[in-house]
């Protein structure tokens, strides 16, 4: 996770490097949610589809060691299989496969607010070959975070 | 606390603890063997209490971790559980045969719509996750606070309002979508379709006036509508109303072709 980068960025607005042999897209914003709250919705794979209008279905176990099988908005077609390799309760997420991986971080705030950031870094050596077929994630990125943040922010007002 | 301050005490909520066990479960002997070892397992641990909690929230702790361990290896329902069921249902002679038998003979053996919407829920909440399940059962019927939920099922507050949202708004949609009640469109007409059955000379419009949640359904928003619904089940025990035993007939019924189904779907 590239906090440095991150903290130059707006809220909720994505911001993609481009290298040479890799591209990395992070998105950070500001939840008036309780991390727990933030947390229980990243981590339950069947729930996705509901809140998160980036994702189309999600199947598996986001738990350490787990692995999902996720569609998304940006290919219909394609499922991408993903194993979950660093899972620390309400503070770091990562899962990935063999093009890149994606890091979730949560940081308590002031009260009940959290600090949320995404990022997905893919490439390799091969990557100059296949880069321009991938479309760019920050679309994606701002209405994951935006989705995320308004459906946290409900389940804190509850009035149950 | 004693052994037998326990035993006195636990007399005045068994009732509801049983009632929750079996709208966990969907079984009346699950239900009954839940109770004694809640009672067996908190009797022998009551040292260990210390207050922290009422005693009621210490023993559904001890209740609802038991259900959990029972059902945690076991599927969850489809969300079409009640449409299953009436095929299966409509398909048995000997379960309405019984049924009927029940209706004339036991003074437990009313039909009545109300109960049959508690016993639709029932049936209906064996599709939330299992943790959903036992957070809004707890929440919405027997009426624990967050925070006794938190203690009971160990899980921090924060996930218990998660499980609450998400399971309200799923039972919610599938109610929608699905009962005549409350949507003129909904495929569901179960409740009075079993009462023109079981009471031929009643008039179901007349009996649905009876119900605050048909009554209000134009004037009152869905979440309304939800814990109107949610009050059915509060002032319903599944084991002591006087339609007790045909409703426990009928969801033995349901738990028997659901353990067929998800044997056959597996």
């Amino acid at each position: 996770m590239n906090r440095q980068a991150n903290s130059k960025v707006m809220d909720g607005r994505a911001k993609t490097i481009r290298k040479t042999f890799s591209r990395e897209t992070s998105v950070s914003t500001t939840i008036q949610a309780d991390p727990a709250i933030v947390w229980a919705l990243l981590t339950h794979a069947s729930d996705f589809p509901r809140w998160n209008s980036t994702v189309t279905s999600m199947k598996g176990e986001i738990r350490e060691g787990g692995s999902v099988e996720l569609k998304s908005i940006l290919d219909d077609k394609r499922t991408f299989k993903l194993k979950v390799r660093e899972f620390v309760p309400e503070e770091r997420l990562v899962w990935g496969d063999a093009m890149g991986s994606r890091v979730y971080t949560l940081t308590r705030g002031n009260g009940n607010s959290t600090h949320f950031s995404m990022s997905e870094k893919i490439g390799g050596p091969l990557f100059p070959l296949f880069a321009g077929a991938i479309p760019s994630f920050d679309e994606v990125f701002e209405r994951y975070a935006a989705d995320l943040k308004k459906e946290a922010e409900t389940i804190q007002q509850s009035r149950k | 606390m004693t052994a037998d301050q326990l035993t006195g005490e636990f007399e005045t909520f068994q009732g509801e603890l049983k009632s929750f066990l079996l709208r966990m479960t969907a079984s009346v002997q699950d239900a009954e063997d839940l109770v004694q070892e809640t009672y067996l397992k908190a009797r022998s641990k009551i040292d260990t209490f210390r207050g922290e909690s009422s005693l009621k929230t210490w023993v559904f702790s001890i209740g609802s971790n038991l259900a959990r361990d029972l059902l945690k290896s076991k599927r969850r329902w489809p969300e079409t559980v009640t449409d299953i069921c009436r095929e299966e249902a409509l398909g048995n002679r000997q379960f309405f045969r019984e049924a009927m038998q029940i209706r004339q003979t036991s003074p437990q053996g009313d039909f009545e719509i109300r109960e049959h919407i508690a016993f639709c829920f029932t049936c209906i909440a064996k599709s939330l996750p299992l943790e959903g399940h036992l957070v809004i059962l707890l929440k919405e019927v027997y009426g624990f606070k967050v925070r006794e939920i938190s203690m009971i099922l160990q899980m921090s507050e924060a996930m218990v309002k998660y499980h609450l949202h998400v399971s309200r708004g799923k039972m919610m949609e599938i109610f929608d979508q699905r009962c005549s009640l409350i949507n003129k469109e909904g495929i569901c007409h179960q409740c009075t379709e079993l009462n023109g059955i079981f009471n031929p000379k009643q008039n179901a419009q007349e009996e649905l006036l009876k119900i605050e949640m048909a009554r209000e359904v134009e004037t009152r928003s869905r979440d309304e509508l939800f814990d109107l619904r949610m009050k059915i089940l509060q002032e319903l025990d599944p084991f002591g109303s006087g339609a007790a035993e045909l409703q426990l007939h009928h969801l033995e019924h349901n738990r028997q072709v659901m353990e067929k189904y998800l044997e056959e779907n597996s």
